[in-house]
């Protein structure tokens, strides 16, 4: 294969995977505006926004950092993105899986953020290193759960090659991790709360108060490569998951469904719980996730697991 | 000589006795002679043998014989240096008392413990 | 040739003289006096000679015209020659020391001193008991009477105390000796045989015996000697505290052959006890001259006890130990009382006025390292031949005992040597000028230290010049030492080049190699940001160099010693150097502390290491050796200290933040690998020859959870350094837990984390240096917004803690790869989870890092600050070429890496073209690093598009709190940026191990402050104490 239809399948799979993951934004807006008790926004929303806020006409900058903040954060969007192979078997969502394994993956994730956190570092907004340092907190708590389940699905698989753990669970659901391993998949599903910063992990950004978290000073052509991301991340962190722990997908429908049910249930726990203060949240996946995820483990590793 | 010698080692022990139990500076370097002509009686003792002379070779002792007939002369010898070394001592330390009576006018040894720890 | 009865008569005759010569004028007395006393010391040397390298027998000196045993005869000997020779040198140096003194003084006092110096002589010659006890008495009331050569109500009652007490001992002595010659008839030494001692006899020898030994002031029948100490004149003191004390030592040893074992052994007990009390009890004194005492009263204790139980020892080695202690305690006691003398300040914390005098600093601290026992002195080697010996017999209990006094006399004494260097005082008062003589003394005593050293080296061990090298450096560079600092800079280079080229040949393997690039280049690479010192900095370089070529020599070190050499060269250079910061008092003693400790470990492990068999370098050597359990323990530990490991990692935050800036960042990025390369050398034994109990394994686990704590800790820090300090110590965490994992990955893993930590660590500590320099802070929500003004050095901020946090593309996330890999692969599961935590809690402190110091708001002060100097930009572009070429073609690592571990493992990974392929999964680091280009590309270019309608804004162009904010301070959010973690985490930040240890310190110095109080300061209890004591050693040894 060569390089540029690597490219050009790439293109289209991002496009796909954004497209999607938008939609995925619009409808997790309109439930919750449901239930709120309001209408809400068309499923499309989202890309109004988007369209919206690139056409403004001026933007207003902070200085060079500021300007690359969501540059990065839309590369490493992109880049997580393109080192998940999306749909099993598929060339077309293949993507650049063959850079590297899941750890991979799960560094490239930072990429973004930390780029992020310099750029809105740079905007001089007291509220936006408040969030950050708020983020950092709840991510290297929700962090450890996680990796906990990523290592028992490594003993499990005894691989950390996302292709061969998604081959594994082929043949019947009951192959899936969900079944053959659920600890990791509750810890996992527990970090994923966290991840998707819903209620009651919130607290990051804040939403509908006044105002707080990274992207507080982040206006018109930045704002909108940012929320392009926001969907586009959203998608690649579903198919991971997915890929992990719910069987991945041999086709575009089977990963749509799935994501779509992985997703709402960070969406459903969101509508329904409170939001947690800061160090509240911390402590959370400091505790029962984190033994969950140690059970898993040892439930793997050491009591013989599935074999 | 086992009488001498538990003369000897009776004052070594007032000797230090006193000098544990005294006070007064002079009465602690008294203890200290007693103590040391205690050891000068223990040497002399030890060195004494019944019915022997003195080992001074004159009429009374023939040449010839002279080692079965005299007690041992070389702890007499010992003692008389003995003797002159704690003298000396003596004297140092009576020195060292009247110093320090002009000093600090007074003679309890409780008085010079300024160094301490 | 003249008979060194000379001596004893010319001493005598000059005495009686004295006074007759004096009526000519003191000149003349004081020529007969200095006369005499230069020839006992003439007369020596040329016995010395004789003995030694003319193989003259033994000479016998008969006297009175009759053979021994009916005459007293004397022997001289190449022993008795070795400690008369420095007995009289010392005599001859503190008489000129003295010499104002004895200008003034009564003539009395030259006769005095005369008769003491002959006692001296007659004492260590004489083979007769008797006259051995005149001699004794001699030298007794001649010292008791110089006591008051410089008369006070203190040094009158001390020196009453001192005669009451010896003259207790001196009436068991004289006991001793007759009861000796009443059961075997002789008083001869030549002629008096241990078996003639039966039941009735042992009562003599254990009087002879115990009198010597509380002559020797063993604790805690030492009273009245301290009292001594502390208020005596300076020179006089020098004299009792180590010629007197030699002669008697010197009895001790002549009476021993006579003693039953049982009695040595409760002796040497009893002299290491006094060793250990001694030095703790110092740790609670504040006063210089009785804290000499403490430390004279431990080094005879020492002395004594070496001389017990080294008896089986080879002749050569225990001439070694005995002479090293001995020699090395004459010299640095004697010349620590004289600077006492010259100093003239009684408590410790004002002899600060000693830095006014650059020269008899020097001097200072030559003597103090020299007493603590540091290379090159000799008591380094003696301590090192002894722990040896200890270990061979198996006598741990004193092994441990000797260890940890040593520490407490070193801790009190750096303690000393720490404050009067760099404790704050605002009124440094001028220091009186040192006599001439006095001066004189102490720097002969100085260069004499430094000659034993020489001799040592050269003669006994007959190192190669490279050992010394460490040394040479700072000699010669002291003697360039008034070159402008940039030459003295670029010189240093080209000598590290020079070295470089030499030392390239002489590496036998990658791993060495691989080291050497650490140690080496990347000391080079360091040493450029040094070149932008302005002031002189004298000394640096020298010890800078020393640091840098002892990391080589380990590299090359051929046998344990080598090694342990070179580690102790490095201690004592980074310690030198972290004392120049300027508030690094306190930081450098705890270093040194923690250092020696493990260097005591490291010392015990190798004395239980087994003999190499190999004459290859020690790393490579190691592999054939079978390494103990307790020395693999002993090592581990020590190697760990230096890491700076979970525990004993206390002294690295300060040593790393209040060194000099540039200095923190050879200590972190290159002195910590030195403890890992220790401790790599601990494993290659291991993997071929493992014990039963799995080392390695807790080891593991102190490296996780030093990553962890390390990492917590740092995210908590308000100073930069600190926050560096602390993700060093987390770092290295990681290294050493991956190279526990004893698996070939683990070694690549390890080995790259060293190596990337390395280059980004250096990068961040020359940055955070150059920041420094223009902000003069290194706090960091003092500073903020940085980024305007100080753009390069914010790059290579950006790029380093990229490459810190393992965020791919750059080299940082090879090693998370690597890390997780092999830990899964090993099985160390929850490992792996813990270290995942580390990782996630390191983008905290490296956010803080790059925020509060470049993102925010830019304070006012700060609005015209320059970029920092090139010297500072160019090391640290260096470094980042260095991480982005490994990022680029990680191969460029990985190959090497995986070539060296396979010496050790068969590989575990393979390398198909530019994947890395391991058991698990496979990573292709280059193309990694196009797709992220190719991803960061896309939304640049498209913001580059819509670019043309930014409006850039000024600082404070916001809304906050419903105004526009005009204070960068109360914008700028930045201190204790984390307490919400902190909150979450409620107790367990709490520093408990730093109370722990503030615990055994407290602890160290209050069971000192308890036991000094047996020293009532009353002359009657002291005496108490003797006679109290003998019973005691009477009972203990079960004389009947």
């Amino acid at each position: 294969m060569s390089i540029w239809t690597q490219v050009l399948y790439a293109a289209i799979s991002v496009t796909v995977a954004t497209v999607y993951g938008l939609t995925l934004g619009g409808i997790v807006r309109k439930i919750y505006a449901r239930v709120h008790g309001r209408f809400g926004p068309p499923v499309w929303q989202p890309f109004l926004d988007i369209i919206q806020t690139s056409s403004r006409r001026v933007s207003v900058s902070h200085g060079n950092m500021f300007l690359l903040g969501p540059v990065f954060r839309l590369a490493g969007g992109l880049g997580t993105y393109l080192f998940i192979p999306v749909i099993f078997g598929s060339a077309l969502f293949g993507n650049f899986s063959m850079a590297g394994d899941l750890l991979l993956v799960m560094y490239f994730v930072f990429f973004g953020q930390l780029g992020m956190a310099l750029g809105a570092g740079q905007g001089g907004h007291p509220y936006s290193p408040l969030g950050i340092a708020r983020g950092l907190a709840q991510m290297s708590a929700f962090e450890v759960p996680f990796t906990l389940a990523v290592i028992a699905v490594a003993i499990q698989y005894n691989s950390l090659n996302i292709t061969s753990i998604v081959a594994a669970q082929q043949g019947s659901f009951l192959n899936w991790t969900l079944f053959t391993n659920p600890l990791a998949v509750i810890a996992a599903m527990i970090s994923m709360l966290g991840m998707n910063m819903h209620s009651p992990f919130s607290i990051v950004l804040a939403p509908q108060e006044i105002p707080i978290g990274p992207p507080i000073e982040m206006n018109s052509g930045f704002l909108s490569i940012l929320q392009t991301n926001r969907g586009l991340f959203a998608a690649a962190k579903l198919v991971l998951f997915m890929n992990l722990f719910f069987g991945g997908a041999t086709n575009l429908l089977e990963m749509i469904a799935k994501t779509f049910f992985i997703y709402m249930f960070s969406v459903f726990v969101g509508a329904a719980y409170p939001r947690f203060r800061p160090e509240q949240s911390f402590r959370f996946f400091l505790k029962w996730p984190t033994v969950v995820g140690v059970l898993s483990i040892i439930y793997i590793a050491y009591l013989g697991g599935v074999s | 000589m086992i009488s001498t010698l538990i003369l000897g080692i009776a004052l070594l022990i007032i000797g230090f006795y006193a000098m544990l139990t005294r006070k007064n500076l002079i009465k602690i370097v008294i203890g200290f002679s007693i103590a040391d002509t205690g050891t000068h009686i223990i040497i002399v003792s030890l060195g004494y043998l019944r019915g022997k002379t003195a080992p001074i070779i004159d009429g009374a002792v023939s040449m010839v014989n002279a080692v079965s007939e005299v007690v041992d002369p070389v702890p007499s010898a010992l003692v008389l240096t003995a003797i002159v070394i704690g003298l000396a001592v003596t004297a140092v330390m009576l020195s060292f008392i009247v110093e320090m009576y002009k000093k600090n006018k007074s003679l309890s040894i409780d008085d010079y413990q300024e160094l301490k720890w | 040739m003249v008979s060194p009865i000379y001596i004893l008569v010319l001493s005598l005759a000059a005495g009686f003289m004295l006074s007759i010569f004096d009526k000519g004028g003191r000149r003349l007395s004081l020529t007969a006096f200095y006369g005499v006393l230069t020839f006992n010391l003439a007369v020596m040397v040329d016995w010395l000679y004789r003995l030694a390298f003319l193989h003259a027998p033994t000479l016998v000196i008969n006297t009175a015209g009759f053979k021994a045993p009916i005459s007293i005869n004397l022997e001289l000997g190449i022993t008795e020659a070795f400690v008369l020779l420095l007995t009289n040198l010392t005599g001859l140096l503190a008489a000129v020391y003295l010499f104002k003194k004895f200008k003034e003084s009564r003539v009395s006092s030259l006769i005095l001193y005369l008769l003491l110096i002959m006692g001296v002589n007659g004492l260590v010659m004489t083979q007769d008991l008797f006259n051995m006890f005149v001699f004794l008495e001699i030298l007794s009331i001649s010292t008791f009477a110089l006591t008051v050569l410089t008369k006070n109500s203190k040094t009158l009652s001390a020196g009453f105390k001192y005669m009451i007490a010896g003259g207790v001992a001196s009436t068991f002595f004289l006991l001793g000796v007759v009861f000796v010659y009443y059961f075997t008839g002789s008083l001869n030494l030549g002629f008096l045989r241990a078996g003639q001692f039966t039941d009735a006899g042992m009562i003599a020898l254990f009087m002879l015996a115990v009198s010597v030994f509380i002559e020797l002031k063993p604790f805690p029948a030492n009273g009245w000697a301290l009292d001594v100490y502390q208020s005596v004149d300076s020179g006089i003191v020098s004299v009792i505290a180590v010629v007197n004390s030699a002669a008697i030592g010197f009895v001790f040893y002549k009476i021993m052959p006579l003693l039953p074992g049982n009695f040595l052994t409760v002796f040497g007990i009893a002299g290491v006890i006094t060793f250990f009390f001694s030095n703790m009890m110092g740790l609670k004194q504040d006063n210089a001259k009785r804290l000499l005492g403490y430390s004279s009263i431990g080094q005879m204790g020492l002395l004594l006890a070496s001389l017990v139980f080294t008896a089986n020892s080879p002749a050569n080695i225990r001439y070694l130990i005995i002479g090293g202690l001995f020699i090395n305690h004459l010299i640095s006691k004697a010349g620590l009382f004289w600077l006492a003398g010259i100093v003239k300040e009684e408590k410790i914390k004002d002899w600060t006025i000693l830095r006014n005098n650059k020269p008899l600093l020097v001097l200072f601290g030559l003597f103090i390292f020299a007493l603590s026992g540091l290379p090159p002195f000799a008591g380094f080697w003696a301590k090192w031949e002894f722990v040896k010996v200890l270990v061979d017999a198996k006598m741990f209990f004193v092994l441990v005992s000797v260890l940890v006094g040593s520490l407490f006399e070193l801790i009190f004494l750096f303690r000393w040597f720490t404050n009067t260097v760099k404790e704050a005082n605002s009124e440094l008062e001028p220091m009186d000028p040192p006599g001439k003589g006095k001066a004189f003394s102490a720097i002969s005593f100085g260069l004499l230290a430094v000659i034993t050293s020489f001799g040592i080296m050269r003669f006994f061990y007959e190192f190669n010049w490279i050992q010394v090298l460490p040394i040479l450096a700072v000699l010669v560079i002291t003697l360039i030492d008034s070159l402008p600092s940039k030459v003295k800079g670029f010189l240093s280079l080209a000598a590290l080049a020079g070295y470089g080229y030499y030392i390239y040949p002489l590496l036998e393997s990658n791993l060495q190699l691989f080291f050497g690039v650490i140690f080496i280049v990347g000391s080079a690479v360091n040493l450029i940001s040094t070149l932008n010192r302005k002031e002189q900095s004298k000394g640096f370089y020298g010890f800078l160099l020393m640091m840098i070529f002892s990391f080589g020599n380990l590299l090359i070190a051929s046998t344990y010693l080598e090694f342990f050499l070179s580690w102790e060269f490095m201690t004592i250079s980074s310690f030198l150097l972290i004392l120049r910061g300027q508030k690094a008092q306190r930081a450098s003693l705890m270093y040194m502390i923690f250092s020696t400790a493990g260097a005591y470990l490291i010392m015990a492990g190798f004395s239980f290491a087994p003999a190499l068999t190999s004459s290859s370098a020690l790393i490579l050597a190691i592999e054939n050796v079978n390494l103990p359990l307790i020395s693999i323990i002993a090592l581990a530990i020590g190697f760990m200290i230096k890491s700076g490991s979970l525990g004993v990692h206390i002294w690295l935050p300060e040593a790393h933040a209040e060194a000099e800036s540039d200095v923190s960042s050879f200590i972190s990025a290159i002195l910590l690998k030195a403890g890992v390369f220790g401790l790599l050398m601990v494993a290659i034994s291991y993997i071929s020859h493992s014990p039963n109990f799995d080392v390695f394994y807790w080891i593991g686990w102190i490296g996780v959870l030093t990553a962890l704590v390390g990492a917590f800790m740092a995210s908590f820090q308000e100073d930069a350094k600190r926050l560096l300090a602390y993700s060093s110590m987390s770092q290295v965490g990681y290294v050493v837990a991956a190279l526990a994992l004893i698996t070939h990955l683990g070694w690549v893993t390890s080995l790259y984390l060293a190596f990337n930590h390395m280059m980004f660590k250096s990068a961040l500590f020359i940055a955070i240096a150059g920041i420094y320099y223009r902000t003069h802070t290194r706090t960091m929500y003092k500073m903020g917004g940085l980024i305007s003004r100080m753009p390069w050095t914010f790059m290579t901020v950006l790029m380093s803690i990229i490459a810190v946090s393992g965020v791919p593309p750059l080299s940082g996330f090879g090693g998370k790869w690597l890390t997780y890999t092999a830990f899964i692969t090993k099985g160390w599961y929850l490992q792996a989870g813990v270290l995942f935590f580390a990782s996630g809690i390191s983008f905290l402190y490296l956010y803080r890092l790059i925020h509060t110091i470049f993102l925010g708001q830019l304070k006012y002060e700060h609005q015209n600050i320059k970029e920092a100097p090139a010297w500072f930009i160019i090391p640290q572009y260096i470094f980042l070429g260095g991480i982005m070429a490994i990022s680029m073609f990680p191969n460029l690592i990985i190959e090497p890496l995986n070539s060296i571990a396979m010496r050790y493992f068969s590989s575990s990974i393979q390398i198909n073209g530019l994947t890395v392929i391991s058991d698990l999964g496979y990573w292709n680091g280059n193309l990694v690093m196009y797709v992220t280009m190719a991803v960061f590309a896309v939304p640049f270019i498209l913001l580059m598009l819509v670019k043309g309608r930014t409006q850039r804004v000024k600082q404070f162009n916001i809304v906050y709190a419903a105004e526009r904010p005009e204070s960068p301070q109360t914008t700028h959010v930045a201190h204790n940026m984390y307490a919400h973690y902190r909150k979450a985490l409620g107790r367990l930040t709490l520093p408990r191990i730093q109370t722990f240890w503030n615990g055994v310190a407290e602890w160290a110095h209050t069971f000192g402050g308890f036991f000094r109080r047996v020293y009532t300061g009353n002359g009657q209890t002291y005496v108490l104490h003797i006679i109290m004591y003998i019973v005691v050693i009477y009972i203990v040894m079960g004389v009947r």
